[in-house]
């Protein structure tokens, strides 16, 4: 008898050392939403990508701030669009910055060192959308769907998701090599948390933007009334010529042949015209503007941030300026224009009428007193019939990001520049920007004034503030060096020739530490 | 699969280790029982020696020796008691017995230690390990049980927080984590608590504080990784084994009550009403019409003497096959500060019965406990200090009756008073614990044992907090009322495994206790909650959310498992050589897929050198050992699911347009999926002594605790992760000390003459973070500082940093200036010499951790009285002083309503702040009379009865001139509560 309960207690112990068998340590989350199940619900793809665009407009997942993307800055300083715009303003001639924010004054003046945090956050943020489309590409890729439950109609929608992923990644591809010249190429095709990527040249670069764009070109939808806010077939055609346009900074061979097409088929697709209400294009109701082929969308209620627009709309104004006339609750005392970039426009220019003279010196004697340098409050959060846009706080204002006027300057310059095309057109599209600007033919140029000089101007006054001028200049050679001087150049009111290699941004000292594989541009 | 290789292979080694010996017919048995000469209690695991074979005797004492026929000495030795010899003649086929009493020598080298998943002779310990007993542990009102050992173990930090019942941190040889835990595992009979390290959950207060102290028989502070390392993964910060009490002997009822009343030790030194008054005059003339005539210290008004009282019985005893303990606790402590109290009411049960011959021994032991809590409502003691003393506590003509500043600015404090009135916070919480263990002596291989142990740990808690609408606090800011109501609840389950084979070597001369086993355990917990701002109305109180303008919950469930083999073996060579491995394999769910499971080896040697014949001649030393070891511990105490991928939903205010509508967004999260546990090596070397058959005896150790793998969030190369910062394992820190301890019977003066027993304890421990990334060195290393220590003052002002290089949480300040031994207002030195004063001339200074820790213990006894008292000394301990930096300085009376000051801004004078200046880093060295107690033992009507007197917290010494040198384990003083000074009378009776 006892050796029979002996017996038992002994089995009893090793039936639960058998239990020793139970050795799975995985327990999923439950009151989580992860990858292994947040595409259980299909409208996750549609909300994913939505996250891809929204990473341009908005700078977390808390509205206006809470949840960043990014860290390491100030979360209102790392939104997309603000970080873009000030990489592309500041050190050119249009306009400078009051403020004393650490490392915010090296960027008026070209004079940015290698851990410059505003540098730094632009590096992240562009790698931040890439790294979200590469993960959105994962997750759709045929092999992913294939073990989930997707219906037909979606699988259908997820291609064009796809082809939207991608021309956001490429555009932030091209502002990546369009800032920091040789990055790593990062796709689907790397897996997550793997090693550390090469180091891609420009050259590369370019050739997987355009290969991309072009891929993608009929995948996207043409323009209809849900597209807007997205990538659609005529943005694709303008992003692409933005890239062709600068092909010679970008692989040493320009390819104006390629950007006069692209711009061509933009302008052809006749789905845009000028809107013969300039400021239209800037205003809390620009959403409705004709001309905007690609927008930022930003919204009062919906789309909170405070870079952005919102950022711009607040920066801009200051001094003697009343916010209210500008829709919004208060200035920031920021943004103004250097004297070169007025100086660029005459008193008739309708494009020049908002800008704000009272109180303000043109002459920027100090770059953080507001009122030295006139302002220009481009953007404004009224809407064309006078009304403010929906909240005082973050404003209704989208940002033009390419617009049919810049088509018709990009067609020019590049039939200027030996692309084809008929150099009438060119100059037919040159007239009908400025009988816009002067509300008839009083400023229209002649054939012998159409010269590459007049399309850096024009562009200076028709684009102004619309985060290309960085681009134009290096393009034209003119951003470094002392060729061309203007206020702030180089750290002295009257300007100084800064070095070639400031064409380039550097590569954040931090990546060069996390990434072996990275080599500092020259120069830094 | 593959784990099952690691428990067959300790099983097979325990069974091949037990081959059994086959008797032959040439062979008689030797058997008995050993006992111990004075209590008559069986001697357990003494080995017995008859000439070529040795056995070591069970947990009845009794042996069974197979040997040839023949004559022989016959040697029955364990450590503590003298060896004992006997002859004895065996013949063939026949049976003798031999019973033998065997006679303590040094009861504290015989004395049973609890380690992991198993017992030792204090003696045989090879690792750094302490133990402590009821006789042992501070008196006095201990509401959780980690305050019976404050300043008893060397190198064991123990942070109350003042409150009744409040929480407490222990570091045992400093802090090992920034990002993790850096809280001990606690295991009660057997149960890990909470997930890992820590106390499991409670409704705020501390999670310990379920376990009534009266119902601890011993805790066991596992300090050196060696020991530690059986519980792998979560040893990291060492391992604290609490045992509760077994009944024993006869029948018996005891009744242990007291009753307390505390007082405040200290309150911060504002101004009063005449300085105040002529400080607003000249500073903030405009505010002069604000001030009434009253004459307020309203520190006075919010405190209080705490009443409390406490009552234990006990119902315990013993028979044949059982023994039980059957207990009923109930405590109530008033906090000092109105409003606050900690209640408890708890029920033990420990059975234990033995069947089979006592081969089979069912150990069940169940604990409960309900704690009903009030805790001072948020911002009475900072509006204590800030309300301005001019003004009166009551106000007729307001809807609540209490004044308070006109306008309702955010710029004015709120009447505490009101406060105290119309908030409540409380909780409540219901906590069981129970184990069921069962030990069989297999019978058919002496000394092989099998155990299993089932476990649960479940609890359930409420928070309510509410704040009336009516409130100028709720006024001001516009809230209109709170309520936050959140009911927790966790249930953690645990299966144990083992067997134990204890018996002679088989191979080399000696003994050896091998272990061998399994273990799961799961965690299931809920964290629902609501809040509510916007009330309706204020008249459902605590009870109920009416109406409200906003309601938020956010409910989730949070599990875990960790799954373990783990091996063990002891090796005795005549309690000369001493040797112990282990090893454990611990899976957790919170690790990724790639590094599921970690490895946690350990290696101790120790060699008794009072054991070897070259000391007999120091005839006076009774115990010399060096001890060595090496472990390898992991902490796994940081959140679950690190490792998946997480989509984070977008509010509606960070939403894309699509067209004409709005999609709102899901973003993946950067995460690494291989997180795993940060990894401590540990050297611990080690010298036990006793002199005079242990009459003087102590240990001094050194060790070294390196901690890599920390857990930091930290910038990753761009387009690898989904952000450019992730949470990943890379830092390291180390952790170096010394530690002393010695005890000494001081004066032995016999059954009624005066005795006098002293402890001495002294630990010194350097933290440093070595690295956060060490792809970074040099300057870059240098550069990376991560600001931590948030202060009240300026929003987000950091205080503190983390720097590679330095003790973690240094504090992070400019070097004030002084002028006539008075600081300038804002005049720092220029550290880095550039020529001005920036950011970059902020420095780490200090940091808030002891560098030595001393603790003192003294005991007397004289006829029927005894006595005791603790002290406890810090050095080289900082703390910043944050009432004197966020009030101390004029600009505060510049509010719209002016905030009262800190008396200190009399001596600097500032007038704006000076947050980030070293002045208010402040030396927090103190010696402490942590408790003195005064017994007198008496018989009435044949009982034996002991009267008692204790106080707590009798005087404290120290430079620092805040409320409390032991402000935290932050070092941050920002309106602390007081510490109370507390007076117990108590009464002890055995029926």
């Amino acid at each position: 008898m006892k050796i029979k309960i002996g017996m038992i207690a002994l089995a009893s112990a090793a039936i639960l050392i058998g239990a020793g068998g139970c050795t799975d340590t995985v327990v999923q989350p439950k009151s989580a939403i992860t990858s292994a199940n947040v595409f259980n619900d299909p409208s996750s793809y549609r909300a994913f990508l939505a996250k891809v665009y929204a990473g341009l407009a908005v700078s977390g997942q808390q509205g206006p701030a809470g949840q960043p993307d990014i860290q390491g800055i100030d979360e209102g300083f790392s939104q997309y669009l603000r970080l873009y715009w000030e990489a592309e303003e500041l050190p050119t001639d249009e306009a400078a910055i009051a403020w004393n924010d650490v490392g915010l004054p090296e960027m008026n003046t070209q004079l940015w060192a290698a851990s410059n945090s505003f540098v730094v956050a632009m590096y992240y943020r562009i790698f931040f959308q890439i790294g979200m489309a590469n993960e959105f590409l994962r997750e759709t890729s045929d092999n992913a769907l294939a073990g989930r439950n997707v219906s037909a109609d979606l699988k259908t929608k997820i291609q064009q998701y796809r082809a939207e992923a991608r021309f956001l990644r490429a555009f932030s591809y091209w502002n990546g090599m369009d800032l920091f010249g040789n990055i790593p190429l990062v796709t689907e095709k790397d897996s997550l948390g793997s090693t550390p990527p090469k180091q891609a040249t420009r050259a590369d670069l370019y050739s997987f933007v355009v290969s991309e764009l072009k891929d993608i070109h009929d995948q996207l939808p043409e323009p209809g009334p849900n597209t807007y806010g997205r990538a659609t077939r005529p943005a694709d055609d303008m992003l692409l010529a933005e890239v062709y346009l600068n092909a010679g900074v970008y692989t040493g061979t320009p390819d104006y042949t390629d950007a006069l097409t692209s711009a061509q088929a933009v302008i052809n697709s006749g789905y845009y015209s000028l809107n013969p209400n300039y400021r239209q294009n800037f205003m809390a109701d620009n959403n409705t503007s004709p001309e905007i082929i690609f927008s930022i969308p930003q919204d009062g209620t919906h789309e909170q941030t405070w870079g952005g627009v919102t950022f711009l709309v607040h920066a801009e104004c200051g001094g003697n300026m009343n916010n209210a006339d500008y829709g919004v609750d208060g200035c920031w005392w920021g943004i103004r224009l250097k004297p070169q970039a007025y100086a660029l426009f005459d008193s008739t220019d309708k494009r020049a009428s908002y800008f704000y003279t009272n109180g303000q010196s043109v002459d920027m004697s100090s770059i953080p007193n507001f009122q030295a340098g006139v302002a220009a409050p481009k953007f404004t959060n009224m809407t064309s019939s006078g009304h403010a846009g929906s909240n005082a706080t973050f404003v209704d204002t989208d940002f033009p990001v390419f617009r049919l006027a810049e088509a018709y300057l990009i067609y020019a310059e590049a039939q200027l520049r030996g692309g084809g095309g008929s150099r009438a057109q060119a100059l037919a599209y040159v007239n009908a920007l400025r009988e816009r600007a002067y509300g008839g033919t009083s400023g229209d140029i002649t054939d012998a004034q159409l010269t590459l000089p007049f399309i850096l101007n024009e562009r200076g006054r028709e684009l102004l503030w619309e985060a290309h001028r960085r681009t134009d200049l290096v393009r034209y050679g003119e951003f470094t060096g002392g060729s061309y001087l203007w206020a702030w150049k180089g750290g002295t009111q009257a300007g100084t020739a800064t070095q070639d290699f400031r064409n380039l941004y550097p590569i954040p000292e931090s990546e060069l530490v996390a990434n072996p594989n990275l080599k500092q541009n020259p120069g830094y | 699969m593959k784990r099952l290789w690691f428990m067959t292979a300790a099983v097979s080694a325990l069974l091949a280790a037990a081959a059994p010996l086959a008797a032959q017919r040439s062979e008689g048995t030797v058997q008995g029982r050993i006992v111990d000469s004075t209590s008559q209690q069986p001697v357990v695991g003494a080995s017995v020696t008859v000439g070529p074979r040795t056995t070591l005797t069970r947990g009845d004492g009794r042996y069974s020796i197979t040997v040839p026929a023949g004559t022989y000495t016959l040697e029955a030795r364990t450590i503590g008691y003298a060896p004992r010899r006997q002859s004895v003649t065996v013949t063939a086929g026949e049976t003798v017995t031999v019973d033998l009493t065997l006679t303590a020598q040094a009861t504290n080298l015989a004395a049973i230690v609890v380690t992991g998943y198993g017992q030792q002779r204090a003696g045989d310990v090879t690792g750094a390990v302490s133990q402590l007993t009821p006789a042992e542990f501070n008196p006095g009102k201990i509401i959780s049980p980690q305050s019976l050992i404050q300043s008893k173990v060397a190198g064991v930090q123990v942070v109350d927080n003042n409150e009744p019942g409040g929480g407490i941190s222990i570091r045992i040889r400093g802090a090992t984590s920034v990002n993790a835990s850096s809280e001990p595992l606690y295991v009660v009979d057997g149960m890990p608590l909470g997930t890992g390290a820590g106390t499991g959950l409670s409704d705020g207060r501390d999670a310990l504080d379920f376990l009534n102290p009266n119902d601890i028989a011993s805790i066991t502070v596992l300090k050196g990784a060696s020991a530690a390392a059986i519980y792998g993964a979560n040893a990291a910060n060492g391992v604290v084994l609490i045992t509760t009490k077994a009944g024993s002997g006869g029948a018996r009822v005891e009744y242990t009550g007291d009753v307390t009343s505390s007082t405040i030790e200290r309150v911060p030194q504002m101004l009063d009403a005449s300085q105040f008054r002529t400080a607003v005059q000249q500073y903030s003339p405009q505010s002069m019409s604000q001030l009434g005539s009253a004459n307020t210290d309203w520190f006075s008004q919010v405190e209080r003497n705490g009443a409390g009282q406490e009552h234990n019985l006990a119902i315990s005893g013993s028979g044949p096959a059982m023994n039980y303990r059957l207990s009923f606790g109930y405590l109530n402590q008033q906090g000092v500060i109105k409003g606050t109290s900690a209640e408890r009411a708890s029920l033990g049960l420990n059975y234990d019965q033995r069947f089979l011959n006592d081969r089979l021994d069912i150990h069940t032991n169940i604990l409960g406990s309900q704690t009903v809590n009030h805790y001072t409502p948020g911002g009475v003691l900072s509006n204590a200090a800030q309300m301005g003393p001019t003004q009166p506590i009551y106000d007729p003509s307001s809807t609540t009756g209490f004044y308070n500043w006109p306008g309702n600015t955010l710029q004015s404090a709120d009447n505490p008073i009101e406060a105290l009135k119309l908030s409540t916070d409380q909780g409540h919480t219901l906590r069981s614990l129970g184990t069921i263990q069962a030990d069989y002596s297999l019978p058919w291989i002496d000394g092989l044992k099998a155990h299993v142990d089932l476990g649960y740990d479940a609890t359930s808690a409420t928070r309510r907090t509410f704040n009336s609408g009516a409130q100028h606090a709720q006024l001001k800011s516009g809230e209109g009322g709170s309520m936050y109501w959140s009911t927790p609840s966790m249930t953690n389950t645990l299966l144990d495994t083992y067997l134990d084979y204890n018996a002679a070597a088989w191979v080399l001369p000696g003994t050896i206790d091998l272990t061998g086993g399994y273990s799961y355990s799961e965690s299931n917990a809920q964290y629902p909650y609501v809040s509510a701002t916007g009330l309706a109305t204020n008249l459902l109180g605590i009870n109920g959310i009416p109406a409200s303008t906003v309601l938020q919950a956010n409910p989730t469930i949070q599990q875990s498992r960790l799954i373990s083999f783990f091996g063990r073996a002891n090796y005795n060579y005549e309690d000369r050589y001493l040797a112990a491995f282990s090893i454990r394999r611990d899976g957790s769910s919170r690790f990724g897929p790639s590094q599921a499971w970690g490895i946690y080896p350990s290696v101790a040697l120790a060699w008794r050198i009072s054991q070897e014949g070259f000391m007999k001649r120091f005839k006076r030393l009774s115990d010399l050992k060096l001890r060595a070891s090496y472990g390898k511990t992991g902490n796994q105490a940081f959140a679950n699911y690190q490792q998946y991928a997480n989509f984070v939903v977008g509010d509606a205010q960070s939403q894309a347009q699509f067209g004409n509508g709005f999609v709102t967004t899901i973003r993946p999260s950067a995460v690494d999926p291989n997180i795993k546990w940060e990894s401590t090596s540990s050297y611990d070397l080690g010298l036990d002594y006793g002199f005079d058959n242990q009459r003087f005896s102590g240990a001094i150790d050194y060790y070294i605790k390196s901690t890599s793998d920390l857990i930091f969030t930290v910038p990753v190369a761009a387009g690898t992760n989904l952000s450019n910062y992730l949470t990943t394992n890379i830092g390291s820190m180390r952790n170096a000390g010394v530690e002393f301890s010695l005890s000494a019977d001081v004066i032995q003066g016999g059954h009624s003459g005066f005795s006098w027993s002293t402890d001495w304890t002294a630990a010194h421990n350097a933290n440093k973070l070595t690295a956060i990334n060490p792809i970074l060195t040099g300057a870059a290393a240098k550069q990376q500082q991560i600001l931590t220590g948030s202060v009240a003052g300026g929003v987000g002002t950091l205080i503190q940093v983390l720097e590679p290089g330095q003790p973690i949480n240094s504090f992070f300040v400019y070097k004030q200036n002084y002028a006539g031994g008075k600081p300038t207002e804002g005049s720092y030195a220029d550290l880095n010499g550039d020529g001005q004063v920036n950011v970059a001339d902020r420095r780490a200074y200090h940091d808030p951790a002891p560098k030595w820790i001393l603790g003192h213990t003294s005991n007397m006894t004289y006829g029927s009285w005894d006595a005791a008292f603790t002290l406890r000394a810090y050095l080289g301990n900082w703390v910043y002083n944050n009432i004197e930096s966020n009030l101390g300085d004029y600009q505060e009376l510049q509010r719209a309503s002016p905030y009262n000051l800190s008396s200190n801004v009399l001596v600097t004078g500032f007038k704006t702040p000076q947050y980030l200046s070293d002045y208010y880093v402040q030396n927090a060295e103190f010696l402490r009379m942590d408790n003195v107690t005064v017994g007198y033992r008496f018989k009435y009507q044949g009982r034996p009865v002991r009267a008692f007197g204790t106080v707590q917290n009798v005087f404290t010494i120290s430079p620092y001139s805040g409320v409390d040198p032991t402000a935290g384990l932050n070092g941050i003083d920002n309106n602390i509560y007081p510490r109370s000074r507390i007076f117990t009378a108590g009464l002890n009776v055995v029926f």
